[in-house]
């Protein structure tokens, strides 16, 4: 097969270091992956070309880039599923990361935020002689986490990381599931209340915006993000609710368990803590003019849906803590 | 200048259990890996680790047994014992630390079967078991106070007076050159498997830490010993675990026999590596392959137990051959895997330079003699590196630093360094030095060798040593130079190959992997022995160690 | 054709403007939308990270009828769309899962079969209406236009739960419309990010940082208007502009429209009609160089 390999090259010792493309036209087996290429062109063609590489086999976790635009690794990727109809496809650094030279990028931040959520096991009380005894079942749950061979895609394509670097992103917050969702970790019965604790703050399991560009560049199945939000259930079953994520989750949950449909006016209101957080309403008050103003405010009165007793039985049952006793009668939605 | 008591070079499994344990026993430690600790080896170790845990039946002694004979009868008894009888609380530790071993019923760790082995006493996670035990490794590294030397190419030894005084370094992303003073050194940099094309192993495995200590006069062990994988993939030769037979996978034949039978007709498919890669040789040789491969089949399994237990190779399968085992069999082939051979070392790692300590796959103890049993490896990582990064810590004590100038080691690794930048183009390159060598390897020094195709092997390399006197390096920039780090690692393994290949030669009977077609016999008599590989004037200076054995004889080897 | 529809909250809600643009496309194009009766909001993913199995559930229900009306699901939100899919998934995979929501629906004499197959108005325009059918009511091209696609993050991930293998086209549909409708599209990275909407009330910095990004990137390129299908990006694209702009310390002025409005407008249908003076962002600019000034 012959194919067109577009790398996005940067000389960091160049007179005028910058980024730009370059085309390899090379000719590999038809069964090739993107890596197998890249090798080729590095050994025959251009010994200057940099990646690192090592496994091929997608598990050492050293070629994640972005193919095409989307991170993937190189080893992992059959270039006969990804060249277009030019048999061409584009290479380039992962995202998020500083690039060092050509495709290798400093993982300097992804090791950071790994060592920020103390990624190792924590176990309460003596340790057992023998080992811990704990369920096939919780165990294989934990090694789809432990799948995770940091190859920093997911980092690469997270949309919050692209904003604000401070995020402690998907990697490091699955690591961090990984010992929460552990029967072994914690120090509460089993429960990792410190972890959820300091994991509910800023930069942590609340600022994911649920994207999913993780889930879909994530090589090993791991789905960082599902993880994410297995740590918001947890935190918020732990009592970590003091934090507009969590606030945000009940109230929306409530909205539409009572109702039916999302009340749209008073859900902002109740994320932020209610009307007694004055300094967020004001920030939201120049917004909710604009919208006012421009005939576009939701409804004041929030109308239920149609046999909303069904919704809300339905709630009573399946989310009884959430809709307690008075559900229908003196919900702050009512 | 940068000083440490213990220097770890390499951070797989051994590195990393070395430099926590000297780190614990209050040593100043650090560990230096040209990759950063995630990415080592270790990580494709896929099927397991073995222990003869007492509370379920089992009996180290046993394990030990089955360990000798599949070593042939050539892995030191004395050694072996160490490992099989630490092996239960090694592996508990590593549970402790938060390995997620697959359970039984009982929630207890549960077991699979594996190659060579009386009884199932495989401990596993999945089918990417190093990876789990690698990542959890590092886990414990980041909670130690270990430094860490992260993309770090140690370049040379730096020994004054018979006694190691450091290394030198070039830290990849600037391109700077560094001296690191230093106690003890423990070598901990894996196997060299790209000496061979095709092998299962990373591109990392360039067999730095045996070249490194060769250079610096230790001994290289059973070098000869290289150990052929009975299932690697069709085409790139990517490992395929033999946790797919563990759990029952049949190797067939063109016409789908289980040709195993007639090979070893008891343990069948789980006979020891070497005997299941002869085998399918001989059915290739005798034109019972496609293409040069026989089959791996899975389909009687079931899709449940291979997405719980074997999902990771059935995904290889798919993304590098186009296969799914849950449906059809896997073209596969013998391919090269691991190396028995090593730095020579004692039960506690040292080797025969004082301060000079080596462990997991670069070493030889020796525990795996002529064949290695397929989970002893993560075993012997773990229970070696701890070893030595004990012994090495206690060492440090009444081991004063070697006084060396920091300047003048830096312009000496300087000026080799700018004279290989400095080449001029001739045309060559050092990857078609590489892929000849690697060529010749497969080629002359394979499942099945005699002395003819060793010999030529040996002409090969040093015809391909003339041109890598010489090989240009392309690129002449500093900051991550790849280029030059495989040019470095070419020269490295250019020496350990001679070393394979000359003591291939000189094993004049069959044992373990060491199949000679014009000595096939084992002759207990002449070769009960170890060689050892030391470098000479010219090429490697062969020498004969004996193999200690406590209780178990040498017997006719049958599975 | 006749669909059950599901206009999903905001399209009633925050964005009021969307609804009727949408009826008024659909009518043109001779879609007959069936509202199915007493639907309920789909969790929007808030839901399903507090309690998945309730969320599920409300989605079933909403499935249930619209198996009983007989018709296809078409619904107007990308977040709607991806929300349910997955949902659907997840009950298509795991039969004991779908059993364990029937037995709760039971209660209402509800069951559902597992036969939804929730579809944009995006998708069904390309897959089941076919272009030629909206060229030939495109009255007034948009020539000269210069848009941009926006099409957020549940309307393309994750592929799997979108079926976007079986229908590859799925992935550049935004742009195939555009082109049809007789603007240019500008082609911009954020086209597939997130606009930041769910994080809005959780950490609004990032939240506006994501609208100024997507936003200046696509003015940057030449944009006249972004278009989504979308009401939750729409709402933080151009509810939020100000804001965002604000904070990027620049200006952007980018009008951001609802799919259906984009339509309508190559439709010849009036601005006003489409609900194009509600937004915060001033659409004039653009209506003007259409000649469809209000």
């Amino acid at each position: 097969m012959d194919v067109t390999i577009k790398i996005r090259r940067y000389d960091p010792e160049a007179e005028q270091p910058g980024s730009y493309w370059e085309e390899f036209a090379v000719s590999v087996a038809d069964n090739a992956t993107v890596l197998d290429a890249l090798i080729k062109i590095r050994e025959e063609m251009d010994g200057t070309l940099t990646l690192r590489c090592s496994c091929r086999s997608a598990i050492c976790g050293s070629c994640a880039m972005r193919i095409n635009g989307h991170a993937g690794l190189a080893c992992k990727t059959p270039l006969a599923l990804v060249v277009d109809e030019n048999n061409a496809i584009t290479v380039e650094p992962a995202g998020v990361m500083r690039v060092i030279k050509d495709l290798a990028v400093d993982f300097e931040m992804f090791w950071d935020k790994i060592r920020a959520v103390e990624p190792y096991l924590q176990p309460a009380g003596v340790e057992p002689e023998g080992e811990y005894i704990a369920s096939n079942e919780s165990m294989l749950h934990l090694s789809g986490v432990t799948a995770c061979i940091m190859c920093g895609a997911c980092v690469s394509d997270c949309t919050v990381l692209e904003v604000d670097p401070t995020f402690l992103g998907p990697a490091a917050l699955a690591k961090a599931y990984r010992f929460t969702a552990d029967p072994r970790d914690g120090n509460r019965e089993g429960v990792s209340r410190d972890r959820l604790r300091s994991l509910s703050e800023e930069t942590g399991m609340w600022d994911c915006t649920r994207c999913n560009e993780c889930v879909q560049a994530c090589p090993k199945g791991v789905a960082p993000m599902d993880r994410i939000m297995a740590l918001r259930e947890q935190a918020v079953e732990a009592g970590f609710t003091n934090n507009n994520g969590a606030r945000h989750t009940n109230a929306f949950t409530e909205s539409v368990g009572h109702s039916g449909r999302l009340d749209e006016l008073r859900l902002p209101i109740k994320s932020v803590g209610g009307v007694t957080n004055v300094g967020a309403m004001l920030s939201y008050a120049p917004v909710g003019w604009r919208a006012l103003t421009h005939g576009k405010m939701p409804p004041i009165r929030h109308k239920n849906v149609e046999n909303v007793e069904q919704v809300r039985r339905l709630f009573r049952k399946l989310d009884p803590d959430l809709a307690g006793p008075q559900i229908g009668r003196n919900s702050p939605f009512g | 200048m940068l000083e440490h008591d213990v220097l770890v070079i390499g951070a797989g499994l051994a590195g990393m259990r070395a430099a926590i344990a000297a780190s614990a026993n209050g040593a100043n430690t650090a560990i230096i890996s040209k990759v950063h600790p995630v990415r080592s080896h270790s990580n494709a170790a896929q099927g397991g680790i073995n222990a003869a845990l007492l509370d379920r039946g089992d009996d180290w002694e046993d394990h030990a047994y089955d360990t000798i004979k599949g070593s042939d009868f050539l892995g030191d008894q004395d050694a072996i014992e160490v490992m099989c009888r630490s092996a239960g609380s090694a592996l508990i530790d590593m549970e402790h630390m938060g390995v997620t071993f697959n359970r039984d019923d009982e929630g207890r760790l549960g077991t699979r079967a594996f190659g060579g082995q009386r009884r199932a006493r495989t401990f596993f996670v999945g089918d990417f078991t190093g990876q789990a035990l690698l990542h959890v490794m590092f886990e414990q590294l980041i909670k130690s106070q270990v430094r860490s030397y992260e993309e770090w190419f140690v370049t040379s030894l730096i020994i004054e007076d018979g006694q190691v005084g450091g290394v030198m370094a070039l830290e990849i992303r600037t391109g700077q050159l560094h001296a690191i003073r230093a106690k003890t050194i423990i070598f901990c940099t894996g196997g060299c498997g790209r000496i061979f094309e095709p092998s299962t192993n990373a591109l990392i495995v360039t067999g730095d830490g045996m070249a490194l200590a060769y250079n610096a006069g230790a001994g290289l062990m059973d070098m000869e010993m290289v150990q052929y994988h009975p299932t690697t993939l069709a085409g790139s030769g990517v490992l395929l675990s033999e946790a797919a037979r563990g759990e029952g996978a049949y190797l067939r034949d063109k016409n789908g026999n289980r040709f195993m039978e007639r090979y070893a007709p008891n343990m069948m498919e789980l006979a020891s590596r070497d005997v299941v890669s002869r085998a399918e040789q001989t059915e290739i040789n005798a034109g019972n392959g496609v293409n040069g491969c026989v089959f791996l089949d899975c389909t009687h399994l079931g899709e449940a137990l291979i997405m719980e237990k074997l999902s990771q190779i059935r995904e290889i399968g798919i993304d590098l051959a186009g296969v799914d085992m849950i449906r059809e069999p896997v073209p596969i082939r013998p391919g090269m895997h691991y190396i028995m051979g090593g730095i020579k070392t004692d039960i506690d790692g040292q080797t025969s330079i004082p301060g000079v300590y080596a462990a997991g796959e670069c070493a030889n103890v020796s525990v795996h003699g002529g064949n290695r049993l397929g989970a002893n490896s993560l075993l012997d990582t773990i229970v070696f590196g701890e070893r030595s990064g004990n012994h090495a810590a206690e060492a440090c004590r009444s081991l004063p630093f070697v006084d060396f100038s920091e300047d003048e080691a830096v312009a000496r690794e300087e000026r080799r360094i700018k004279e290989m930048l400095d080449r001029p183009d001739n045309g060559d390159r050092w990857g078609a030095i590489r892929q000849a060598m690697g060529e010749s390897m497969v080629r002359n020094v394979a499942v099945f060798r005699d002395e003819q195709s060793i010999s030529e092997a040996v002409r090969d390399f040093a015809e391909l040593r003339d041109r890598y006197a010489t090989v240009p390096v392309e690129n002449k920039n500093r900051i991550f130079n790849t280029d030059l780090i495989f040019a470095l690692e070419l020269g490295f393994m250019l020496d350990v190959a001679d070393t394979i290949a000359y003591s291939a030669v000189e094993r004049r009977e069959s044992r373990g992997a060491n199949a000679r077609t014009d000595y096939p016999e084992r002759d207990d008599e002449n070769w009960l022995k170890h060689i050892v590989a030391k470098k000479g004037e010219v090429g490697p200076e062969l020498s004969y160690l004996p193999v200690t054995i406590t209780k178990w004889q040498p017997e006719e080897r049958k599975y | 054709m006749k669909y059950a529809f599901f206009p999903g909250c905001v399209s009633q809600g925050a964005a009021p403007e969307l609804y009727p643009a949408a009826k008024l496309i659909c009518e043109r194009i001779g879609i007959e939308l069936d509202e199915i009766p007493g639907w309920t909001c789909t969790g929007a993913g808030v839901m399903q990270e507090k309690n998945q199995f309730f969320a599920d559930t409300l989605n079933a229900r909403n499935f249930a009828k619209a198996e009983q009306m007989g018709l296809p699901i078409l619904t107007i939100c990308s977040t709607c769309q991806g929300v349910m899919s997955q949902a659907n998934k997840r009950m298509a995979k795991d039969s004991d899962y779908l059993a364990e929501i029937n037995y709760h629906l039971a209660e209402e004499g509800l069951e559902y079969k597992g036969t939804a197959e929730p579809k944009h108005l995006l998708w069904i325009l390309i897959e089941d209406i076919g272009l030629d059918k909206v060229t030939e009511l495109v009255t007034r091209p948009l020539a000269g236009i210069r848009m941009a696609p926006f099409y957020g993050c549940y309307i393309v991930r994750p592929t799997e739960a979108l079926d976007i293998e079986e229908h590859p086209e799925r992935q550049t549909s935004l742009e195939t419309l555009i082109e049809t409708l007789g603007a240019t599209v500008v082609d911009f990275e954020g086209k597939t990010r997130c606009c930041g909407f769910p994080i809005l009330t959780i950490n609004e910095k990032n939240s506006m940082a994501m609208v100024g990004k997507h936003t200046s990137e696509a003015k940057d390129l030449g944009a006249d208007a972004m278009v989504t299908p979308c009401p939750l990006c729409h709402l933080n694209l151009d509810g939020y502009q100000p804001k965002a702009s604000a904070q990027l310390k620049r200006k952007v002025d980018l009008p951001i429209l609802h799919l259906p409005q984009a339509i309508g407008l190559a439709m010849g249908i009036d601005p006003k009609d489409l609900g194009l003076q509600k937004h915060i962002m001033s659409t004039q600019p653009l209506t003007v160089k259409l000649g469809a000034r209000r």
